[in-house]
């Protein structure tokens, strides 16, 4: 089962798009679920990644207008229980006991956030926690070297297989992260 | 009598059956008297085969058909005369026998057939058979039956026609010698050309034959026999004496004589296209100058347009082929066309003003695929296409109208050719012909050209292209005088004004300095968007100004006046977002003084604190006037207390009054659960949250300059505790017993937060009171889903205690004493 887990787009406020490298990676049909950390900004965005799969879970960013989307939600995916949540709110943000207390709240296997546009994967107290960083290399003032990237999950029965991609430079790196229930 | 009555299609059928039945009886008595070597009586069959084409019953299509079986059974006749001729027979008695044949179209099939025959066996007297033939071929002057005649002469001397120069010096004809006048190729060409003019006479003969009711149908008639008249020229261009010299001086000018003086359109249409297509490139290309003058001369209703593209198409494809010459540097093909155009648009004053615009396309592509280079060309192209707009008077071109596509197709192939707005911006005359469109056709192309900087990722880098773009694409980017009244769709418009926004982060240029004219140009031109546009184009030219900060920052040693420049651009940022609250937003340009200030943090210019100061109570000032739904304003206080956490660049006057407006504006929200949720946020401000020490001066010489401390957390574990006790109070103001123990648990986990950080203030003790609390409370609550989530992260929260009861981190603090 594949997962895709993106956001901060920021489309048109700080970026004028993906990254074509990008878009030609994520072709319709691959991906099962689409898990969105927020700062879509548009509609077009959201319309865009409705073409990648017809199931998608956005949360609201600072900067998203829709009052549809909620704070935070909960999606499980197979055997886990997957927490989504953009960041803003999270004081301080990207502190990681202040994401384990919205970890412990939504009682998630997997904890999603995004909002400090850096991507980041990591275990903490036999949980998961991605940061899928920014889909568009989204300006962020306190962070000067901001990279393009985004996250795909294989999830199969206890096993999540995470990819990460990040354009450095004009080239795609992927890496891969491994985490078992 | 007819006993009954046919329809036309089947008195058709029986007519050609009937004559195809006297074919059959004739040409086997013909054969079988050729086998007997009876010629006489064999001739005579053939006579009576033949008289079948006097028939003037025939249509074209059934014709054609008895005309293809009869010609078939010819070829016998012409294999046996061969023959015969080998063994020794005299041919030219032959030749005088059969012009006593009584009807003159059998007389002149089997003339044909003989002299074609005689031709082959004696090559002395070629060119007086020739020139015989097809002047004795006048004789037949009804249209049908003459076009098939000579149809017949053509197919049958096709292998006969002499393809030899001709001799410069004859040697003189001695005397009892006979002059061999086997011929050359101008007696080819002269053969052919009269043959074709006779023959488009006829057709042209046809149009004006019969009632004029059945116009159409006789219309059609002729477009079925049009390959009869173009079987000529395509005989004279595969002769191979056919060069480009004999082309210039016999053929193509003889073609066009009788192409012009026929004064037909379907024969001019067509023989015209008919040249482009039979003659090669190489050709055209040396006698441009008289068939485009022609073309002015061809009749009114003959589409011009189309025999125009036609060659220009056809010569952008041979200078655009790998592997052929190119086109030769001695021949200005853009200006013969561009003049010629021009003199074909001047002669032909009803010609509709669509055509005259894809006469332009057609160059403005020539001028693309021949010289790519030279931007000239096409800018010319542009420039006739105003002034024929202008002497026409024409403005505001409907959007459906076939002129306004015409031009939206013309201005089009610059854009995606260059792929490059810039180079189209060289333009002169490209702008101007915006002018011309209506208000939606104007704003398509605007829509095209935005999009196609955005797909080529074409950057603007000078503010004066900035102006010009926008300039360009003015009907996305203001209010236009010739817009409808009624407003536009939400969902295009949000679209659309999008799409500008996007295009926005294309302009940029290399030059910080540069780049700041550039964001005030844009904010000029789209400041004066009005109210709906400015939130969709503002926001990012502020983010785009942001960047441009830590640009200078990263060049401070390089430019001496990079902080005066800084404290310009957030001026700029400040009067840019202040745009947004007078258009009447709130929650985006809180967002964005908030951005603001967490920019100029970082920035660190002279007089940065006083700036960021600014743009946090800008964003309180918002906060307290214009946000009122409940909901909004703890997303909002929570998004300020968020970023004032994370800002190091306050001293303490000014961290203080910031900070107590936090708490403060937390405790005054409406609902007791947000108050809750709101003061315990705050409770990170007094821990994480960062001052400089005071500002003194330090005597550098002469100078004095401000000392900055470096930042430093507050740590205040009182503050901390008191927030939280605050948090708690307001929780046990909770009528909702569940919302009560989870604002319990989510205190608890900020307890064990600070605990963990190392703030003295909270202790085991006050743990274990909490935890009491809740597990006394827990069992009231009612069973729900909402119980099963709070007992979870109740749950949760003990494992976690559990975790680091019983494996402490090194530097973590003790849980001894705690009862779990």
């Amino acid at each position: 089962m594949l997962v895709l887990v993106l956001g901060d787009l920021h489309i048109p406020y700080r970026s004028n798009g993906m990254p074509a490298k990008f878009k030609k990676l994520l072709v319709p049909g691959k991906i099962q679920h689409i898990l969105c950390t927020g700062n879509l900004c548009t509609k077009e965005s959201f319309d865009y990644l409705k073409t990648l799969a017809s199931d998608v879970h956005v949360v609201k960013g600072d900067f998203d207008e829709n009052l549809s989307y909620p704070e935070q939600k909960v999606v499980t995916v197979g055997q886990f229980k997957i927490g989504l949540c953009h960041g803003h709110q999270v004081v301080p943000w990207g502190d990681i006991e202040s994401l384990a207390m919205v970890q412990r709240q939504l009682d998630v296997d997997i904890l999603i956030s995004g909002h400090t546009h850096k991507f980041e994967a990591f275990e903490h107290e036999n949980k998961f926690y991605i940061n899928p960083g920014t889909a568009t290399g989204a300006y962020n003032a306190l962070d000067s070297g901001v990279t393009p990237s985004f996250v795909l999950m294989d999830i199969q029965a206890t096993t999540v297989v995470t990819y990460v991609y990040q354009l450095i430079g004009d080239d795609v790196k992927v890496e891969r992260i491994e985490y078992k229930k | 009598m007819p006993q009954t009555q046919l329809s036309p299609q089947e008195e058709q059928e029986k007519l050609l059956d009937e004559a195809l039945q006297v074919v059959k009886v004739q040409s086997f008595q013909m054969k079988r008297c050729l086998d007997k070597t009876k010629l006489m009586d064999g001739l005579k069959h053939a006579s009576n085969m033949l008289s079948e084409l006097r028939t003037s019953m025939l249509t074209p299509k059934s014709y054609y058909e008895l005309y293809m079986a009869i010609s078939d059974e010819l070829r016998h006749l012409e294999i046996y005369l061969c023959d015969e001729f080998q063994k020794g027979r005299k041919v030219a008695d032959l030749y005088e026998l059969v012009q006593y044949a009584g009807n003159i179209i059998p007389r002149l099939y089997l003339l044909i057939t003989v002299g074609v025959v005689y031709i082959k066996s004696n090559e002395s007297c070629r060119k007086d058979i020739l020139k015989d033939l097809v002047e004795m071929c006048r004789g037949v002057q009804h249209p049908l039956r003459g076009l098939f005649l000579r149809n017949y002469l053509l197919q049958m001397t096709r292998n006969s026609l002499p393809d030899c120069p001709p001799n410069e010096n004859p040697e003189p004809v001695k005397e009892g010698e006979v002059e061999i006048r086997s011929g050359d190729i101008k007696d080819s060409i002269d053969f052919i050309l009269l043959n074709f003019a006779e023959m488009n006479k006829l057709w042209v003969r046809m149009q004006h034959q019969g009632h004029t009711r059945d116009r159409e149908k006789r219309e059609k008639e002729r477009q079925e026999l049009r390959i009869l008249v173009g079987t000529n020229l395509v005989r004279l261009s595969q002769l191979e004496e056919v060069n480009i010299l004999r082309y210039q001086k016999l053929v193509l000018p003889g073609i066009l004589e009788q192409v012009v003086s026929c004064k037909d359109a379907i024969a001019q249409e067509y023989l015209m296209e008919c040249i482009i297509q039979v003659f090669p490139d190489e050709f055209h290309l040396q006698a441009l100058n008289p068939f485009l003058r022609s073309c002015a001369e061809l009749h009114a209703s003959v589409n011009v347009k189309n025999i125009i593209i036609a060659l220009v198409d056809r010569l952008a494809l041979f200078a655009h082929r790998d592997d052929g010459p190119g086109i030769p540097n001695d021949i200005q093909l853009f200006d013969i066309f561009s003049q010629q155009v021009s003199t074909v648009t001047q002669a032909r004053q009803d010609m509709p003003t669509e055509d005259i615009v894809s006469l332009q396309v057609s160059l403005i592509n020539l001028a693309l695929k021949c010289y790519p280079e030279k931007i000239q060309y096409v800018d010319k192209v542009l420039e006739t296409t105003v002034e024929i707009f202008n002497k026409l008077n024409l403005e505001h071109l409907e959007n459906s109208s076939a002129v306004s596509k015409e031009l939206s197709r013309l201005l089009k192939i610059p854009i995606d050719s260059y792929n490059n707005v810039l180079t189209v911006l060289e333009l002169k005359h490209f702008a101007p012909l915006f002018e011309y469109f209506d208000y939606d056709s104007r704003k398509n192309m605007s829509t095209y050209v935005v999009n196609n900087c955005l797909e080529n990722g074409t950057e603007i880098p000078m503010a004066e292209q900035t102006d010009q773009i926008l300039q360009l694409v003015s009907s996305l980017v203001q209010d236009q005088a010739d817009q409808p009244q009624e407003e536009p769709d939400p969902e295009d418009f949000s679209e659309e004004q999008n799409l500008m926004g996007r295009f926005m982060s294309l302009l940029n240029s290399d030059n910080p300095d540069q780049q700041y004219m550039i964001l005030n140009s844009a904010r000029k031109h789209f400041g004066n968007g009005g109210n709906k546009r400015i939130k969709f184009t503002l926001p990012p030219l502020v983010f785009s100004a942001f960047r441009l900060a830590f640009r200078y920052k990263e060049m401070a040693e390089e430019d001496d006046k990079w902080e005066k420049k800084c404290q310009k651009i957030f001026q700029f940022c400040h009067q840019t977002i202040s745009a947004l609250i007078k258009a009447e937003f709130s929650e985006l340009p809180l967002r964005l003084f908030l951005q603001g200030a967490l920019a100029c943090g970082e920035v660190g210019f002279e007089n940065y604190e006083t700036v960021a100061y600014e743009f946090m109570s800008q964003a309180f000032s918002l906060y307290e006037d214009e946000i009122s739904d409940s909901k909004a304003q703890l997303a909002a206080i929570t998004l300020i207390i968020a970023t004032f956490e994370r800002m190091s660049c306050f001293g303490e006057e000014n961290h203080e009054p910031l900070r107590t407006q936090c708490a403060l504006a937390a405790s005054k929200l409406l609902k007791k659960p947000d108050q809750c949720r709101g003061v315990s946020i705050c409770s990170h401000l007094f821990w994480s949250g960062k001052t400089r020490e005071g500002e003194g001066t330090e005597m550098n010489g002469e100078e004095a300059n401000p000392v900055r401390g470096e930042p430093k957390e507050l740590q205040d574990g009182k503050r901390v505790m008191e927030c939280l006790k605050k948090g708690l109070r307001i929780a046990n103001q909770c009528m909702d017993k569940s919302v009560q123990v989870q604002l319990f648990i989510e205190i608890l986990n900020r307890y064990i937060f600070f605990y963990e950080k190392g703030n003295e203030a909270v202790n085991v003790q006050v743990l274990n009171q909490l935890i009491e609390k809740i597990r006394e409370d827990l069992p009231e609550l009612d069973s729900s889903e909402e119980m099963d989530q709070i007992n979870k992260h109740f749950q949760n929260t003990i494992e976690h205690l559990r975790l680091r009861q019983t494996s402490p981190e090194s530097e973590g603090p003790s849980y001894q004493g705690l009862e779990i």
